[in-house]
């Protein structure tokens, strides 16, 4: 290497060596300016994460609301449909119970004069065979084909009958006025014990005797009373709603009692109503007592929720108990409650203030507040009575009655 | 004939460094006396020896330059520590520069005094009809986008307009821009490019926004005061736990009623009066967001500015290659760095001579014919040649 190529190198090392520590210069430099950076970004990172999870529980908030609002509007979606079916339906009872009570009148009015015409006519005949005591062969032959003797002895038991039934009628119709109270949308001062019978008259049917189970008794202990300002037909509402589970309960129990391997007797199946005024409260109580199989503890918390129901696909809807709380709680700042142990029976307590001074306007969403269940069963029991308006039942029902 | 040849030296030795450009620009020159020329150096030289002896090598050269966070170029790649200079030739292109000085001043007298001494300085019987202006703004003491409303009303809007502010590595405190033999600071110099000559731009960021949104209640120019009616620093505080705000987390600053967003960094606080000078103006009443990136985002932007340039370069064949990168970018690629430079070699080609630096802020238009705005944390790539 001669000296100029010496010097070169030199001055390649030379220029390599600086070059070298400033980049370890910068290295320092760099690796300090790193380390900020990552402080920096593990500070994004934790306020980001934190962001993210407030959004997370924030959105999981909003989605039970969102839920919660779905949930109310399909109640109200049903309740508004229950509305309009409830309003025809009311509508229907109204009309029919009108109709009916036109010509029931002429019946009831007319057999009084039918009885006495008929009597009259029996009278004649009477004094006819005194005074022609040999009538001619055609007279004594349809004289023994109708069997005259036993038309005269059937015939007053034929009235009698004609009279019950009518009166029945009357009773019926007068009962689906009562309990559709159409003309009563307003707060009104009614009787409670005339609600509770016409809910009765119209549960009549289920309270009978069947083939798989005795009468249902009906026990009433109704207090004294002041009359109370409600809204009558809802009211209505309620103790069918109530009555018909109580009904369904001591049913199924009894059948779950005969099939049981010990076949031990069976208690009589008893339906209490207790109608009460409580002074101190300035409210007046209306309990419904049965001895059924009571309620199972974990079960009680839901009964007044929307859609919860214990009976099987297709027979309640779940709405029954939900919308009478709305209409004891909502539309006349009551209670209603319930108290049931297994084995020993449930009692639902209406609670409703004596004076209903507080009471609201009705809202929307319980303008009718009849739920899909009581448009059912005021259906089948309009069903069920139809030997009212059913002529085959009709003259089964008359000639058991004339016989 | 355009010819264009680039130097580049790494040497920390002031004299060393400028003699080893020039011997290598010489040898590549072969001859031909270059018109204009573009510098670029690192804060640690001795700039005024640096242009010293290139006005001493080159005494007509229409040069100018600024200090930088980070140089590039085709013959070393990526440098931290180094300068770097491009030489343009041409009896087709005409090239002149031009200086403003005390930009923070009267920004519009600046930028029309550089405007007017590059014009002024257009020789023989041309017509001097700019085409193209390079700038090099101070990128301290100016507001990015106050000079290139005065660029754009002394040139008119025909002329596209591209560059990067000059920086000081990541200092903050004083920049420097070269004209000529002159070492100035709070200037602007451009270049102005006229006659047969075909070029082409494109810009990316690859900042996506990340915190929640917020509007800017209070601010003024470049200064903000409130940010959803709360002092702005604590819009930042709340992410960064309390440590000093950083060009890495630019706000996102939203047209309005457009998902569209541009990009304001700052690195200028105020703890006691609760205020951000951010560099770049933002509008009150703007819905900002923090926004935040990853080397691949940046990466892939830089993918995405260098594909734009190509696909609207109206020639075959570029000539010189310029790219004006944000000095944050740098921070954050660290030792991928080197792949913004590499990309653009791959992408357009090897042999092209290609020069560029890390800046405090870039200028561009968004599209070819597009008036120029002023960005931060992007890439800006332009491509030059008469082919």
């Amino acid at each position: 290497m001669n000296d100029s190529e010496a010097a070169q190198r030199i001055q390649e090392l030379e220029k390599a060596n600086r070059v070298l520590q400033k980049k370890l210069d910068r290295a320092q430099q760099g690796r300090l300016q790193i380390e900020e950076s990552r402080r920096r970004a593990e500070a994004v990172l934790s306020a980001t994460i934190k962001e993210l999870r407030d959004s997370q529980n924030m959105l999981e908030e909003r989605s039970q609301a969102l839920e919660q609002a779905l949930h109310d509007l399909q109640g109200m979606q049903t309740r508004m449909l229950m509305t309009e079916k409830m309003s025809a339906l009311g509508v229907l009872v109204a009309g029919v119970a009108h109709e009916i009570n036109n010509p029931v009148g002429f019946i009831y009015g007319n057999l009084d004069y039918a009885n006495q015409y008929a009597q009259d006519l029996l009278h004649l005949v009477d004094l006819y065979q005194k005074n022609y005591p040999d009538p001619k062969s055609a007279i004594q032959d349809f004289i023994e084909s109708i069997d005259l003797e036993f038309m005269k002895s059937d015939m007053p038991n034929v009235m009698n009958s004609m009279k019950m039934g009518a009166e029945r009628i009357k009773e019926i119709v007068l009962s689906l006025r009562t309990f559709s109270r159409m003309d009563e949308s307003e707060v009104k001062a009614v009787n409670l014990h005339d609600g509770l019978d016409s809910t009765l008259t119209i549960l009549e049917h289920r309270l009978k005797p069947q083939p798989h189970r005795p009468r249902i008794q009906v026990i009433r202990e109704y207090g004294e009373i002041p009359e109370i300002e409600c809204y009558a037909g809802q009211l209505n509402q309620v103790f069918m709603n109530i009555m018909s589970n109580a009904i369904d309960a001591l049913e199924e129990y009894f059948v779950e009692i005969q099939k049981g391997p010990n076949h031990c007797p069976s208690p009589p199946l008893v339906l209490t109503i207790k109608t009460e005024l409580l002074e101190e409260n300035q409210e007046v109580q209306i309990c419904f007592q049965d001895n059924g199989p009571g309620i199972p503890p974990d079960v009680i918390p839901q009964l007044f929720d929307p859609f919860f129901t214990t009976k099987p696909v297709g027979k309640g809807t779940g709405l029954g108990l939900s919308i009478s709380y709305q209409i004891v709680t909502e539309k006349h700042n009551g209670r209603l409650e319930c108290l049931s142990k297994l084995g020993q029976g449930t009692e639902f307590i209406i609670s409703i203030p004596s004076r209903q001074s507080l009471i609201q306007e009705p809202a929307f969403s319980t303008q009718t507040a009849e739920s899909l269940e009581t448009a059912e069963l005021i259906s089948s029991e309009l069903l069920a009575q139809s030997d009212l308006v059913n002529p085959t039942v009709d003259q089964v029902e008359l000639k058991q009655l004339s016989r | 004939m355009f010819k264009v040849v680039v130097a580049h030296s790494n040497d920390p030795d002031s004299p060393s460094a400028i003699q080893e450009v020039i011997d290598q620009c010489l040898g590549d020159l072969e001859g031909v006396q270059p018109q204009a020329g573009l510098l670029l150096a690192a804060l640690d030289f001795d700039h005024t020896l640096l242009l010293a002896r290139l006005h001493e090598t080159f005494p007509d050269l229409q040069l100018i330059g600024g200090t930088t966070d980070g140089e590039m170029s085709s013959v070393l790649g990526f440098e931290e520590d180094s300068i770097t200079l491009m030489l343009f030739c041409s009896d087709t292109v005409q090239i002149r520069a031009g200086v403003g000085l005390g930009v923070s001043q009267d920004v519009a007298a600046a930028t029309q005094a550089a405007v007017d001494q590059a014009v002024d300085q257009a020789v023989g019987d041309l017509p001097f009809d700019p085409k193209l202006c390079i700038t090099v703004p101070d990128g301290l003491t100016v507001s990015g986008v106050a000079a290139i409303a005065g660029l754009k009303q002394a040139l008119g809007p025909e002329v596209a307009i591209v560059g990067g502010t000059s920086g000081d590595q990541w200092n903050f405190r004083q920049t420097y821009q070269f004209f000529g033999d002159q070492v100035l600071s709070d200037a602007i110099v451009i270049l102005l490019f006229s006659g047969d000559l075909k070029f082409s731009h494109g810009v990316s960021s690859g900042w996506y926004p990340m915190s929640r949104k917020a509007v800017v209640t209070k601010a003024k120019g470049a200064l903000v005061y409130e940010i959803d009616d709360r002092p702005a620093v604590e819009f930042y505080d709340h992410y960064l736990n309390g440590l000093t705000v950083s060009g890495e987390y630019p706000l996102a600053v939203f047209d309005q009623a457009s998902d569209e967003f541009y990009l304001r960094a700052s690195n200028a606080w105020d703890r006691e009066q609760g205020t951000i000078l951010f560099m770049g103006d933002v509008p009150e009443g703007a819905t900002v967001q923090i926004t935040h990136t990853t080397c691949d985002d940046i990466i892939a932007a830089t993918k995405t500015s260098i594909e734009k340039a190509r696909s609207h370069y109206p020639g075959e064949q570029p000539a010189a290659i310029f790219l004006f990168s944000c000095a944050a970018r740098r921070r954050l690629l660290g030792t991928r760095t080197c792949e913004e430079y590499e990309l653009g070699q791959q992408s357009i080609g090897e042999d092209i001579p290609t020069i560029g630096f890390y800046t405090y802020g870039e200028i561009s238009p968004l599209a070819p014919g597009g008036e120029a705005f002023y960005h931060q944390e992007t890439l800006v790539t332009l491509l030059l040649g008469v082919e």
